[in-house]
């Protein structure tokens, strides 16, 4: 009789101890907390400025080669259950993220940086995003030591996220090499894609005169300039509105035989564009976009040919 | 089994369920909205074009006081006033005085 009892209070006790195991293993599984943008907070508040970047990686290894070797950058890597996330640094600070995410070839997507604007509200920015046209990827969701982020697309479908940040946003200065230095979107059209991050972001915007009639317009707050939005080329039907980020080099030429080298391909070849220095538009080995930028000092601009 | 040591085995269990309950749905906790996953996993579509830039395309930033186009009243968003200088990106050093940013 008592041997029966204690069987009977270890099946039940082992039942409940599995089950409430399940659970917690699968909440912490599915909890991972994305890591804050600064290690060193700031007070600092800079609606509609890029403030992160994150790579949706298949490869996270072989992503942290590939940018290791092009800008020095190097990673923490933080890893909680079947998730894998490594924060690059530059110089020790935090500069972007990397996100392992399995990409099928019967998906028929591709990696790509996720570009970060900064907002005070986030559940106020997505109901203005929706309410122009927008749509949402991931709801706004509230994260431990980061802080609060949603992904929209705007109403012509290029992906961008917003960020109310814990640790504030990374003061005004000019980008060191291997930092972020500018954002562009393209988009099909221009004229209502400003239109639209105006009236989400509150951005002031700017016409510029552009050499081949494409509509380039920049897009500022606090008096400088944020981004710039243009037309995407309409040589190809096979185009579709993106956020591009540009890291600073020392030399875009240089960066993208070196990107070559590693694995990596190149979109468009190195420029000399509107402020002087020359860019280009380099694919990683996994196929996402991005943008390397020289920034020169002034006296030695060329001029765009 | 007697009946106070079914109610003790029942205690138990509703306990064990109730913890686990409860990390199920609170997750970190932190404003209830918290720690259901984090699911940045958006990836673009394959198979479009990048590039293709033709001689005079440029998405740089200027050096601020960039030329504006001429003034047009067909624009979807509100321009700034042809009297406001375009704005260059941050010049100044980090952690070193002033930004220096065309204003």
């Amino acid at each position: 009789m008592l041997v029966n009892r204690v069987r009977y209070l270890i099946a039940t006790g082992a039942v409940g101890l599995a089950l409430c195991a399940a659970c917690v293993g699968s909440a912490m599984a599915g909890s991972f907390d994305p890591p804050p943008i600064a290690d060193q907070p700031s007070t600092e508040h800079h609606v509609g400025k890029v403030i992160w970047a994150e790579l949706v990686t298949p490869d996270l290894a072989g992503s942290e080669r590939f940018y290791a070797g092009l800008f020095g950058w190097t990673f923490r890597d933080l890893n909680s259950g079947d998730r894998h996330y490594a924060v690059a640094l530059l110089d020790g600070e935090p500069v972007a993220g990397l996100v392992q995410h399995l990409v099928k070839a019967s998906d028929k997507r591709q990696p790509f940086w996720l570009t970060f604007l900064a907002v005070q509200d986030v559940d106020a920015a997505t109901s203005a995003a929706v309410g122009h046209g927008g749509k949402v990827v991931v709801e706004p969701r509230t994260y431990n030591s980061r802080g609060r982020q949603a992904i929209l697309t705007d109403p012509q479908g290029a992906v961008f996220a917003v960020i109310a940040s814990y640790s504030g946003d990374p003061p005004d200065y000019l980008a060191a090499p291997g930092g972020w230095i500018w954002s562009s979107l393209l988009a099909h059209d221009a004229d209502t894609a400003a239109a639209f991050y105006q009236t989400v972001f509150g951005y002031e915007v700017f016409d510029l005169e552009n050499d081949d009639g494409m509509q380039h317009v920049i897009l500022s707050t606090d008096n400088y300039a944020r981004a710039s939005v243009n037309t995407l080329p309409a040589d190809s039907a096979r185009r579709h509105p993106h956020w591009l980020n540009f890291v600073r080099v020392a030399d875009a030429a240089d960066a993208a035989t070196k990107a070559v080298a590693l694995g990596g391909s190149v979109l468009v070849p190195p420029r000399v564009d509107r402020h002087g220095g020359k860019l280009a538009v380099i694919a990683d080995p996994a196929g996402a976009p991005f943008g390397v930028m020289e920034w020169t000092d002034a006296d030695s601009k060329e001029e765009p040919k | 089994m007697s009946i106070a040591t079914r109610r003790l085995a029942l205690a138990g269990i509703g306990i064990l369920l109730g913890t686990a309950l409860s990390a199920c749905v609170a997750g970190v906790g932190y404003d209830g909205d918290v720690g259901v996953g984090y699911s940045p996993g958006y990836v673009e579509p394959i198979g479009y074009d990048y590039g293709g830039w033709g001689g005079g395309y440029r998405v740089g930033p200027g050096r601020g006081g960039d030329r504006r186009s001429a003034p047009s009243a067909s624009h979807a968003y509100r321009a700034a006033p042809q009297s406001r200088s375009t704005p260059s990106i941050p010049m100044g050093s980090r952690g070193g005085g002033s930004h220096g940013g065309h204003r």
